[in-house]
């Protein structure tokens, strides 16, 4: 390693851990190392612009962003409850059910999992409290988990940003963590009715199922949001990045035309808060793309990659080491500064161990987002915390049983790559 | 000091009408590229263009005068932990590192985006010095706002104990004054 890279990683490591912003500390970090190494200071700007200017899918963020604000006002996210209540509300501990699958549709709609948590997750954290019928915490740590599912199923903005660093198609990508979404879907379930009959959680009043028709023609609209979506970018009508604006559009058009839940003036601070959002993330992404430039003039992930080639490293040994480090790093990062900052140091090694890269992404978007429920740093407990005044504390106590599940599936989905590969090759992929 | 902030919640509003503003016109373009691609049969060339600018644009306006300090994406377990004295020196060294830092890079990057008064962009041949100089602006913006709170951080302690306080550091200096400067510069 030389001095230039070592005080690089110095600064970043120390400004970001006094609580300098991320992006600001990473900008700095590379003006140090260009400083040191006698190179151009502008190159870290140069890199910044002409990464940001020539990276197409990255356009895909604010307008999925934005899309997720807009179904989280225009109560989409309220009548979808509605109808998985009728469906599933019916068994033992039916609300964590309803929280589950209510997770799975609304994930089929936004690529973000703090907006499923902030919006249709405060929702049903509020159903689920009334009149003490679950614990705090337990409806606080389910929906957790479950917004977990948001980024797994298309549209993903992690795996936009995985597109970005591993040069892989989104379109595989997305296909690539259907089936792992709905199997961790499945196992959250069967967690829920195992604790759910343990501590004797109640049953809700069956909706009676002549009024389900009823109900479904209502939440049809959104129900077809990702079907529409899906259909766009896999029957070739659009990018997936295109995807994205439609996908806005159509809730734009759901919300302000067809439920007439939006108001003028609420639709500009969705615009505001939307654009606020994008801009925070922009710059850790800026600051990222100079990193990784520095990372790549240092040859630092060819010659990581040579090391573990010549130790004749196993590339399942590879895989597990590397989640278990990205679990670890979950518990303090946040997700968007693991996938643009840590992973590329794995991608040359990848290749050459002969791991698929869209395998290893789906894996590492999953590890991620397991990333964002683990204490101390988990995004996703901070936004419940924050949109239910639930306490850290109580929420934590819940969530362990989750993450160990999340982990069990996620080692199930490295030991079985059919899982996430099936889909995508049935679609043409070649890998 | 009354004048003053009516100034800065006027500016402040205004900078967020405009980033909307580019968000909604990003995603009117993109509804639009869609839309004569497959529905009229006659692709735009522009569209793309036009959504690549505003984005970048958008990152860097946002970061400028929209996003404050405490919204920022932020490693806050250590931040949080440690006592209110501690506190105050680790944002004393933040702001210093990023008025310091971005102070050094200022000068170098101006003189990259000036030299690309030459190129102009693909389709629309914008001089790609204008569409880049949002980044300096950016720079000026973030050196003057850390400049800011790095005296108030002196004066009083930590914005976080002082709402009021807190809204001063973190509007930190108008947004004109920063423009002006910044057409100074060039």
């Amino acid at each position: 390693m030389s001095v230039s890279f070592a005080l690089c990683l110095a600064t970043l490591l120390f400004l970001a851990g006094i609580g300098t912003p991320i992006g600001h500390s990473t900008i700095l970090a590379g003006i140090v190392y260009l400083a040191v190494s006698g190179q151009d200071i502008a190159l870290a700007g140069e890199q910044a612009l002409w990464g940001l200017y020539d990276s197409f899918v990255l356009l895909a963020v604010p307008l999925f962003i934005a899309a997720a604000n807009i179904m989280n006002a225009g109560t989409i996210s309220d009548r979808l409850l509605a109808w998985c209540v009728a469906c599933v509300g019916r068994f033992r501990g039916g609300l964590g059910h309803v929280n589950v699958v209510a997770s799975l549709i609304f994930s089929g709609m936004s690529g973000s999992a703090i907006a499923d948590a902030a919006g249709i997750g405060k929702i049903i954290i509020n159903m689920m409290t009334r009149g003490g019928r679950y614990p705090r915490g337990y409806a606080a740590a389910i929906t957790a988990a479950s917004a977990t599912i948001g980024p797994i199923i298309p549209p993903s903005i992690p795996m936009v940003m995985y597109a970005l660093i591993s040069d892989q198609s989104i379109g595989y990508l997305f296909l690539g963590g259907i089936l792992p979404g709905l199997f961790i879907g499945v196992v959250l379930m069967a967690l829920n009715a195992f604790l759910a009959s343990r501590r004797d959680f109640p049953k809700d009043d069956p909706i009676p199922l002549t009024k389900l028709p009823k109900m479904t023609l209502n939440a049809f609209p959104a129900l077809m949001m990702p079907v529409i979506l899906l259909y766009g970018i896999y029957g070739g009508v659009t990018t997936p990045t295109e995807g994205a604006a439609v996908a806005a559009a159509y809730a734009l058009l759901l919300a302000g035309l067809f439920y007439r839940a939006l108001s003028v003036s609420s639709l500009y601070r969705i615009f505001v808060n939307s654009a606020r959002a994008s801009a925070a993330v922009g710059l850790v992404i800026a600051g990222a793309l100079i990193l990784n430039y520095v990372v790549a003039s240092e040859n630092i992930p060819n010659r990581l990659a040579g090391v573990l080639v010549e130790l004749e490293v196993h590339p399942l040994v590879f895989i597990i080491g590397v989640n278990i480090l990205l679990l670890a790093l979950g518990a303090l990062l946040e997700a968007t500064t693991i996938i643009l900052v840590i992973l590329p140091l794995f991608i040359p090694a990848c290749s050459q161990l002969g791991i698929d890269l869209v395998h290893f992404g789906v894996i590492a978007v999953i590890n991620t987002m397991i990333g964002l429920i683990t204490p101390p740093f988990g995004m996703l407990l901070f936004v419940i915390n924050a949109v239910t005044g639930i306490s850290l504390g109580e929420i934590i106590r819940e969530t362990w049983p989750f993450i160990a599940v999340l982990i069990g599936a996620l080692f199930v989905l490295i030991l079985v790559p059919d899982i996430v590969l099936w889909l995508p090759r049935t679609f043409g992929y070649a890998g | 000091m009354q004048i003053t902030k009516m100034l800065i919640g006027w500016l402040r509003a205004a900078a967020e009408g405009v980033v909307a503003a580019m968000l909604a016109a990003m995603f009117l373009t993109f509804v639009l590229q869609v839309f004569s691609r497959y529905v009229i049969n006659q692709p735009i060339g522009w569209t793309l263009e036009v959504c690549l600018t505003l984005w970048l644009w958008l990152v860097f306006w946002g970061c400028a005068f929209v996003v404050r300090h405490d919204e920022h994406v932020t490693f806050d377990v250590l931040y949080n932990s440690v006592r209110p004295g501690t506190r105050r020196l680790f944002a004393l060294l933040g702001s210093a590192a990023i008025v310091v830092g971005l102070g050094y890079s200022l000068y170098p990057t101006w003189d990259f985006i000036d030299f690309l008064k030459i190129k102009k962009s693909a389709i629309l041949k914008i001089p790609m010095r204008t569409i880049f100089s949002i980044y300096a602006i950016f720079l000026v913006s973030a050196i003057s706002v850390y400049a800011w709170r790095f005296i108030k951080l002196v004066r009083r302690g930590l914005p976080e104990d002082n709402l009021e306080v807190s809204e001063m550091i973190q509007n930190g200096v108008p947004d004109e004054e920063a423009d002006e400067r910044m057409e100074g510069g060039a």
